[in-house]
């Protein structure tokens, strides 16, 4: 039965075509392209104002060279938080909870945050390595830690994945146990069923505000 | 290469012209418990009366239940308890997120309305001043009449200021003539009082002295005796 419950994680293919593709770019289709008007309805007023706003907010502590990378993350998090929130819906699919998905993402911009540090200023992105005020016999020990945790942080993209699989799973498993229960119990899996739901869509919302969070950190400090 | 040049110049042009923009309708459609589109039920009901559409769900629910078109599985039970939520939200907060928007939109136009306002007030107290610039110029005819008034009286305080400048001068002369007149009598005066003191004095001869003076001594005489008889009584 394990096999079954993962069912909804393989990727779809219909007559060899992948529609993970089609998951991919159709949710492009849910936001409108803001108009040449100077008044505009509701949709584009709030898809504006949230798109200032969450840049406004993840530029503040980036200095100028990192600001190049404001359309990507910006774009970066309204496509993730899409695809999370989207996913939550009965019967459809979450690119975001296959893992090459997720690392074909971090890893080359992570790789990018890293090289980019290297060019520019390389003695500051090796000081990294190292942080300020540490005991003297424990310098060995510390540089090889945060080398480990330096290359550590393409697990940004496996925390997405773990994150977002884990809740799709207990969402199937709950409601699948709920299908043949007695009424009786089925009230508490009800209840159990309707918590984990509100808690996968904050957790969509979080998992996805963190990645860019995590990327725009990385990026700070190379920058 | 002409061809390509012919098809560059049609580019960006269109034969609809879309100037003014045409406007934005003010609400959405309406819909019918929030999803199910208004026109729906106005297409049935000229057949079906009310409970056409109605009827028609159930029908089709019905259908798609029982011939397991749609099975029932965890996946239901899933879509439940999300629909639950996202319609709760969306009643719940709905209406907050549609006024928000919405005072976005206003604070944008109230802003461009204050520059209008501003430009406005502006521009009507610039219209004010202006009229009552015109006001003060016509009165400039009364500012010239004072003008000249204050001029006359200048220029007749000073004609005064010399007629008397003079007559004074004329009066110190006419003094002076005066003086000098009184002074020559008052010379030939003194003179002559002293000449004739003079001539008296030189014409006193020494018997006429003698006699005056033998006269006071009587006139002494008599007095001392009638002292002495007004001391003894």
């Amino acid at each position: 039965m394990t096999l079954s419950f993962f069912d909804q994680f393989m990727s779809p293919t219909y007559l060899g075509i992948p529609l993970i593709a089609v998951a991919l770019t159709l949710p492009w289709i849910l936001f409108p392209t803001p108009s040449a008007r100077w008044l505009n309805n509701r949709l584009i007023t709030l898809q504006g104002w949230f798109i200032n706003r969450f840049t406004q907010q993840l530029l503040l502590p980036l200095n100028l060279g990192g600001h190049k990378w404001a359309a990507l993350l910006t774009s970066l998090m309204l496509f993730l938080i899409t695809l999370n929130m989207l996913g939550l819906l009965p019967y459809t699919f979450t690119p975001t909870t296959q893992l090459s998905l997720n690392m074909g993402l971090a890893v080359p911009l992570w790789l990018a945050t890293v090289i980019i540090g290297m060019r520019n200023q390389p003695t500051a992105a090796l000081g990294h390595l190292l942080p300020e005020g540490t005991p003297v016999p424990l310098i060995p020990v510390l540089i090889i830690i945060e080398t480990i945790s330096l290359f550590i942080r393409p697990a940004l993209g496996v925390r997405l994945t773990a994150n977002l699989t884990a809740g799709h799973q207990l969402i199937a498993t709950a409601a699948f146990v709920l299908l043949p229960m007695m009424p009786t119990v089925a009230i508490l899996t009800s209840i159990v069923l309707f918590l984990l739901t509100l808690l996968e869509i904050a957790v969509a919302m979080i998992q996805a505000y963190v990645f860019v969070l995590l990327l725009s950190l990385y990026l700070q400090e190379n920058v | 290469l002409g061809a390509g040049l012919v098809q560059l110049a049609h580019l960006h042009t269109s034969p609809n012209s879309q100037a003014p923009v045409p406007a934005l309708p003010e609400k959405g459609g309406k819909t019918r418990h929030g999803i199910i589109p208004e026109e729906l039920f106005q297409i049935l009901y000229p057949k079906t009366g009310v409970t056409g559409p109605y009827v028609l769900g159930a029908g089709l629910l019905t259908y798609i239940l029982s011939k397991e078109i749609y099975i029932i599985n965890h996946e239901t039970f899933a879509a439940a308890c999300m629909g639950t939520v996202i319609i709760y939200g969306v009643r719940k907060f709905g209406p907050d997120v549609a006024a928000f928007a919405d005072k976005l939109n206003e604070e944008k136009v109230q802003k461009a309305q204050e520059v209008k306002d501003l430009a406005m007030t502006s521009l009507a107290q610039a219209i004010q001043d202006e009229k009552k610039e015109q006001w003060r110029a016509e009165g400039r005819q009364m500012l010239f009449d004072a003008k000249r008034n204050n001029v006359a009286m200048l220029l007749e305080t000073n004609r005064r200021e010399r007629v008397h400048m003079v007559t004074n001068d004329v009066k110190k002369r006419l003094d002076y003539q005066i003086a000098l007149q009184t002074l020559h009598r008052r010379m030939e005066q003194e003179h002559m009082v002293n000449w004739v003191e003079k001539n008296v004095v030189t014409s006193i001869t020494p018997q006429q002295e003698k006699a005056s003076i033998a006269k006071c001594i009587t006139d002494l005489k008599v007095l001392a005796k009638v002292q002495q008889a007004k001391t003894t009584a």
